[in-house]
């Protein structure tokens, strides 16, 4: 019986080939879709799961209970790690770090080579606690020497050509500290949320600030590790954990607590001191898009299926009379969609196959298609869903034929049976809109986040860091750089402007007991005016002034959160001793357009920078940049020089949204293809059906553009029906994304209409062509066929 | 006996009025008959074809087939009495247009517990006593009418039923191969099969041993 249904199988597509075409594109693309978002969902759960341990590895992050709610960092102190190793036993390693996104990218130079190469300091069981294994080093003292180093495999073969022989080899650090291998470590996975080519030892910087957090309760910014032994109970251990926290500061507002490091990565965003979502918010949108893709694919074929029914009724009523069960129609129905599932299975492998590297770009992973045991799970899965999915409705719907109307030809399309079809249509075209919309919504929020007033101006902006023999010239080195024909402006500063969290608590006469982590930007002579920063009260730094090393300029929300009423002149004390409120400068955005801009002060620490802005002309970055890096040269002749534009930086913190943007983009547009492909089908079928129909129409005298307008607007009417269902739903999922910004666009009626609009267009063209040709067919043709 | 009907009563219900479609037939076959259902368009004769062939229920009455009460038989227990004991012959053949003659003849075999090389046989005899061998591999649009109509009856007579249900087997057929089908049927009849078969033409139930006449659902 098998054979006898798949010879029936392959010769009703033979003699079916366009509809066959319609099935295997819709199919094929839906389930490549599928197959790509699967790819990326696996990638993305399997982030820092590498680890060995990783199901022991905590890290430390802090709630901070502000009187207008509770902030959550993954900041926090670096005693922490010490602390927590000697008290709790549970603890088996804990570690302090200066991550690499703080510490970032370093001179390091042998024998006048030299290599850029991105950093971290850490505590000396960083790599007890992580699998970044080892070639060579023993893990429990490597980094207890002050002055040793730990280098990736890459980086010891890009400065010393080799891997043997390393250890104990002399690295220039900067030009000016010179480190000892002490060991070399595998590298980083591209599923490590931590990408760095060299470690330090906390202990290496002691006394140089903002190092010097990592040994001080006097300010946040490290982060820290811990892996726990087995069996420990996290719950129990959790409560003693803030207790302790509390026993160094009993007013402190910060709460701490463990969390597992590999949940972090998806599940790092919290709202009020509640774990809310993360990433794993886009991992479970993208999984829901891979579905209703599959599904409108699946729908297509559902339809297709049981409109050429017709054509199939003769074989159903034979087998029928000749003692076929139901059972046995069921099978056979179901065997050739998951016949033709398999067979747009190879399709979409060989699609996934060739758009991987484009996807790759999009995303911006290094996925493959590499066959272990999960992929095939879920491929076949995919498979087998597809299959079932969309032939069960056929099945039922086939297999309920009655043997005698069947083969008289008098079968009526039911009620019932139309409004499943037009349903199954209205369901595609529903999710196709919502999509829409929210591609329209999405791409929009980003034109305003883009164009949104940061408080500064951060186009035509260079930074680089201040390295090499720059740092013991740096006031000369600025003169030069403003000196510069294409230089409109040069300042330095102690962190990048997006981004950073290093925060410390102030007081204040009237403080009230409030507690505020306020952030802190240390900057040199000029970097206000640089930036286009404005003042709005008191003065920014000035040297005619004198003795600004103790002024502090705050912005207008650490006013506002003080509750001071007349700023200027009013003495803060907390950090470095004590200093003077000089100025209030405008609020401007350092972290994304998520966050609330937070209180922050500016502060003279000439001493600690380690950044140069320059304000470069507009329109001249080309002559700008080579004029700069010459300066550069004559300074650092054995360096190379690296820069990046701050508007690049800032949009890097919108990278995820701008990948959501451009997939849905494309996913959007393939599923309202794949539902157009359907609809198409579905008019052929429908304009042959009513064939007979439409030539009495003519023949009574009805004009052919009254037909087109007849057969169209039944289309359209379902389209329509689409939008009334689609508009509510993506308003209610939209204005839940929109709401995760702090600064958004409103929403307004216009995006849904346009989507709407969009959607009636597609679908009017793939309707339009074959309505046309069907009103003018020669009626007598129609007639005599009959 | 072959089968008997008593008292069969089926009916349709449209617009508010009651339509009969059979009216209280009584009939009784015997095996080896040849009887011919006759009558004008609408008066129930196809009806009357598809209740025997259990293809079609009814709303009262009794039907006895082989002592086996149909009326009460679930819907598997009386699949599995047709599929057994009764061949159809359609005026429009129905033979499916995928499959080569071959492939047709082996199809009903597929739905009873026959393995592949007793399937094989019972075809190659088909062919071989139709004298279709040389046509195996055609597909019906490749044959002439008559062709088709024999290739149907093989198909009907494949699986040995003891009854053959044929609704006007000669309807869209000349003359010519009119005659020979209704010889084969004959033949067939002599051989023991019991036919019943719906026609228009005196001259086709002229083969029969037996004639059954209705109008408007009543045997008269």
């Amino acid at each position: 019986m098998i054979k006898h249904n798949i010879i029936l199988f392959f010769r009703n597509i033979k003699r079916n080939k366009s509809s066959f075409l319609i099935n295997m594109i819709g199919l094929s693309t839906g389930m490549a879709c599928t197959l790509l978002i699967s790819l990326w969902v696996m990638d993305e759960l399997a982030v820092d799961k590498f680890h060995e341990e990783h199901d022991r590895i905590y890290q430390v992050i802090e709630h901070l209970n502000f009187s207008d709610g509770v902030q959550t960092m993954i900041e926090t102190f670096g005693p922490m790690a010490e602390l927590l190793s000697e008290e709790f036993p549970e603890v088996e390693f804990a570690a302090e770090a200066i991550p690499p996104s703080w510490f970032g990218k370093h001179n390091l130079s042998i024998d006048g080579k030299s290599i850029k190469a991105v950093g971290q300091i850490v505590g000396k069981d960083y790599f007890n606690i992580f699998s970044f294994d080892l070639l060579t080093g023993n893990t429990d003292n490597l980094l207890t020497d002050p002055n040793s180093i730990v280098i990736s495999k890459e980086l010891a073969l890009s400065l010393f050509g080799r891997t043997e022989n390393v250890i104990g080899k002399t690295i220039t650090y900067e030009q000016d500290k010179r480190f000892m291998v002490s060991g070399i470590f595998e590298g980083t996975p591209a599923n490590s949320t931590l990408q760095f080519d060299f470690a330090l030892s906390s202990l290496a910087y002691k006394d140089v600030p903002p190092w010097t957090s990592l040994h001080s309760w006097n300010g946040s910014g490290p982060q820290v590790y811990v892996l726990l032994k087995e069996g420990a109970n996290i719950d129990a251990l959790n409560a003693k954990v803030d207790k302790l926290r509390k026993s160094t500061n009993p007013e402190s507002i910060r709460t701490a607590l463990l969390v597992p490091f590999a949940e972090h990565y998806l599940h790092g965003t919290y709202e009020n001191g509640k774990q809310v979502g993360g990433r794993i918010q886009y991992v479970t949108l993208f999984s829901i898009i891979a579905l209703i893709i599959l599904v409108i694919a699946c729908i297509n074929f559902m339809n297709l299926s049981t409109a050429r029914a017709t054509k199939r009724l003769k074989e159903i009523g034979v087998k029928k009379a000749v003692g076929a069960n139901r059972k046995i129609f069921i099978t056979q129905f179901l065997g050739e969609s998951l016949l033709m599932a398999f067979i747009a299975l190879v399709f979409s492998l060989t699609m996934v196959a060739l758009f991987l590297p484009q996807f790759n770009t999009i995303v911006g992973k290094q996925l493959t298609l590499v066959f272990d045991i999960n992929l095939i799970l879920i491929i076949i899965g995919i498979t087998i869903f597809t299959g079932i999915i969309a032939g069960s409705y056929p099945a039922i719907y086939l297999s309920g034929f009655n043997a005698i109307t069947v083969l008289k030809g008098k079968l009526n399309q039911s009620l019932g049976e139309l409004w499943t079809r037009k349903g199954l249509v209205i369901v595609q075209f529903s999710l196709s809109i919502i999509l829409i919309t929210s591609v329209l919504v999405v791409y929009m929020q980003m034109q305003y986040v883009q164009n949104q007033n940061l408080g500064y101006k951060q186009d035509n902006i260079v930074q680089f860091n201040i390295e090499g023999q720059i740092n013991n010239q740096k006031e000369s080195f600025i003169t030069e750089l403003r000196k510069l024909p294409t230089v409109q402006n040069a300042a330095s500063t102690t962190h990048n402007m997006v981004g950073h969290n290093w925060s410390v608590g102030l007081d204040w006469e009237g403080r009230n007991q409030r507690n505020i982590a306020f952030q802190v930007v240390g900057v040199d002579y000029g970097f206000i005016e640089t930036m286009n920063m404005e003042i709005v009260k008191g003065r920014g730094f000035n040297r005619e002034f004198g003795a600004d090393s103790l002024g502090l300029v705050f912005n207008e929300t650490a006013i506002k959160t003080m509750n001071i009423e007349d700023p200027i002149g009013k003495i803060v004390r907390g950090f470095y001793g004590q200093g003077t409120i000089i100025g209030v400068v405008k609020d401007f955005h350092f972290k994304s357009l998520h966050d609330k801009v937070e209180p922050l002060f500016l502060v003279m620490m000439p001493e600690a920078v380690k950044k140069v802005m320059v304000r470069i002309a507009a329109g001249k970055e080309q002559q700008a940049i080579s004029e700069i890096q010459q300066l550069y040269k004559t300074f650092n002749p054995s360096l190379p020089f690296e820069y990046e534009f701050l508007d690049k930086d800032f949009q890097a913190l919108y990278h995820s949204e701008q990948r959501v943007a451009t997939l849905s983009k494309y996913f959007a547009g393939l599923a309202i293809l794949i539902s157009c492909l359907g609809l198409f089908g579905l008019v052929v079928f429908s304009t042959e059906r009513r064939r007979k129909e439409i030539s009495i129409r003519k023949v009574l005298g009805q004009e052919a553009s009254q037909i087109t307008y007849m057969l169209s607007s039944e289309f359209a009417k379902l389209v329509l029906t689409s939008a009334i269902i689609a508009i509510p739903i993506a308003y209610v999922l939209i204005s839940n994304w929109l709401s995760t910004f702090s600064y958004r666009i409103s929403l307004n009626l216009w995006y849904f209409l346009s989507a709407g609009l969009i959607a009636l267009l597609i679908a009017m063209l793939t309707v339009g062509s074959q309505t046309i040709s069907a009103a003018n067919k020669n009626p007598v043709r129609g007639l005599r066929e009959e | 006996m072959l089968l008997q009907l008593k008292n069969i009563f089926k009916w349709v219900n449209s617009g508010g009025q009651r339509i009969f479609l059979l009216k209280d037939i009584n009939l009784e076959v015997q095996e080896g008959e040849f009887i011919s259902v006759m009558g004008p368009s609408g008066s129930g004769k196809s009806t009357l074809l598809n209740v025997i062939g259990m293809l079609d229920g009814f709303d009262e009455g009794e039907y006895t087939f082989l002592d086996e009460p149909v009326h009460s038989l679930k819907e598997k227990h009386r699949a599995n009495l047709y599929k057994e004991y009764i061949g159809f012959v359609f005026q429009q053949y129905h033979l499916l247009d995928d499959l080569t003659v071959k492939e047709n003849l082996e199809m009903p075999l597929l739905y009873k517990k026959f393995k592949g090389t007793e399937r094989r046989a019972m075809v190659a005899d088909m062919l071989d006593r139709f004298n279709i061998v040389g046509k195996k591999d055609l597909f019906p649009t490749q044959l002439s009418g008559g062709q088709q109509q024999l290739v149907g009856i093989a198909r009907a007579l494949i699986s040995s039923p003891k009854l053959i249900l044929a609704d006007e087997p000669t309807g869209n057929l000349n003359s010519k191969q009119g005659e020979e089908i209704m010889e084969l049927f004959k033949e067939l009849n002599q051989e023991g099969v019991t036919i019943i078969q719906v026609t228009h033409s005196e001259k086709n139930a002229s083969y029969g041993s037996r004639i059954i006449n209705l109008l408007d659902g009543r045997m008269i």
